[in-house]
């Protein structure tokens, strides 16, 4: 829920700096370490965007595997949910490189000129306003 | 019309958790980011803590609930300034609530800041509150497949406190397995083999606390 509200937050912010009357779309990349359930964030965000800008954006979310350096040999490898040994020297002493990460990658919008958002032909549709 | 970005999403609560930190050391503060599931033994392992570590070394305590003030009651009996956090439903502490409380307490002659963070063994693992160790809890009565369940509580902890070992014999306990799933999340952190109920591992546990001060709070 905190990480709805901290997207929402970012959203509008991003929104008012382009002039953006509404968002339609935004990607999001979240490292599988995260456990995010999509269907868990969609419901945050539907109740943590009401009443925004952001209100009703589809969630284009993105899971990311995660990899690790190992503090013992300094190898980095990828790494799996339920072990974090490293095949180099057989150690679970790992530093996260990826996989813990929530990053907000795009944001799709409506312009204030009724710019429908998806491309430049999008905005050709609307133009003339 | 289409933004690029790249904005991490945890920027906002892991630049309070930095200025926490840097809060901290500045007093020479080492703070501990406490986790577990509920009723593992968290406000009980600092009951028993905060004298242990004896008046030289003064603690404080923040603690995170969903509801009540009944922990701080608690630990309030004890010489130690005590922090409540209700989250109101929140499922863990962030680091604003965190700076929150620091910014209630007398940091002039604390050793420690234990962050008692709310009973759950999944979001707490994935937020900074400014902490320069994370302790990981788990308890007997819990089951040995903890760690295999909640892997991401436990690779990032500096140490591990296995509570209620007094339980083992009363209960189907294998701590062979905790260890073998440890061996694949976490090799550094030491695993302290605790019962606050008889006192057992305690001074192994305060040793370790005093060392991680000792090595210095970054």
């Amino acid at each position: 829920m905190s990480i709805a509200v901290e997207l929402v937050r970012q959203l509008e912010a991003v929104a008012a700096e382009n002039g953006m009357v509404r968002v339609e779309a935004f990607g999001v990349t979240a490292g599988a370490l995260r456990g995010i359930v999509p269907e868990a964030l969609d419901l945050a965000f539907e109740a943590a965007s009401v009443g925004t800008r952001a209100e009703g954006a589809r969630i284009d979310l993105e899971i990311v595997q995660p990899r690790a350096h190992c503090r013992r040999c300094g190898m980095e490898f990828a790494i799996a949910i339920d072990s974090f040994l490293c095949p180099g020297c057989n150690h679970a002493d790992a530093e996260m490189i990826v996989g813990n990460e929530i990053i907000l990658t795009t944001v799709t919008g409506q312009g204030p000129e009724g710019d429908d958002g998806e491309d430049q032909r999008g905005q050709e549709r609307a133009g003339g306003q | 019309m289409k933004i690029n970005v790249v904005k991490s999403v945890l920027e906002a609560n892991d630049a309070v958790a930095q200025a926490n930190r840097g809060r901290l050391d500045a007093a020479g503060i080492l703070a501990l980011n406490v986790t577990s599931a509920p009723g593992s033994g968290k406000t009980s392992l600092l009951e028993a803590t905060i004298p242990a570590l004896g008046e030289a070394l003064a603690s404080a305590v923040i603690v995170g609930d969903l509801q009540t003030t009944r922990d701080a009651e608690r630990l309030g009996r004890l010489a130690a300034q005590v922090t409540q956090i209700n989250t109101e439903g929140g499922c863990h502490l962030s680091a604003a609530q965190v700076a929150e409380a620091l910014a209630g307490l007398d940091l002039a002659d604390l050793a420690f800041v234990f962050i008692e963070n709310v009973g759950n063994m999944v979001c707490p693992a994935g937020f900074d509150l400014g902490e320069h160790a994370r302790v990981a809890m788990l308890s007997v009565p819990e089951g040995d497949d903890k760690v295999a369940k909640y892997p991401t509580l436990f690779q990032p902890a500096d140490a591990i406190v296995l509570n209620k070992i007094d339980l083992i014999g009363v209960l189907d306990y294998d701590t062979s397995r905790v260890y073998d799933d440890l061996s694949k999340v976490n090799t550094s952190a030491p695993v302290i083999e605790m019962s606050v109920k008889t006192g057992q591992g305690l001074s192994e546990w305060t040793d370790w606390l005093r060392a991680r001060r000792g090595a210095g709070a970054g």
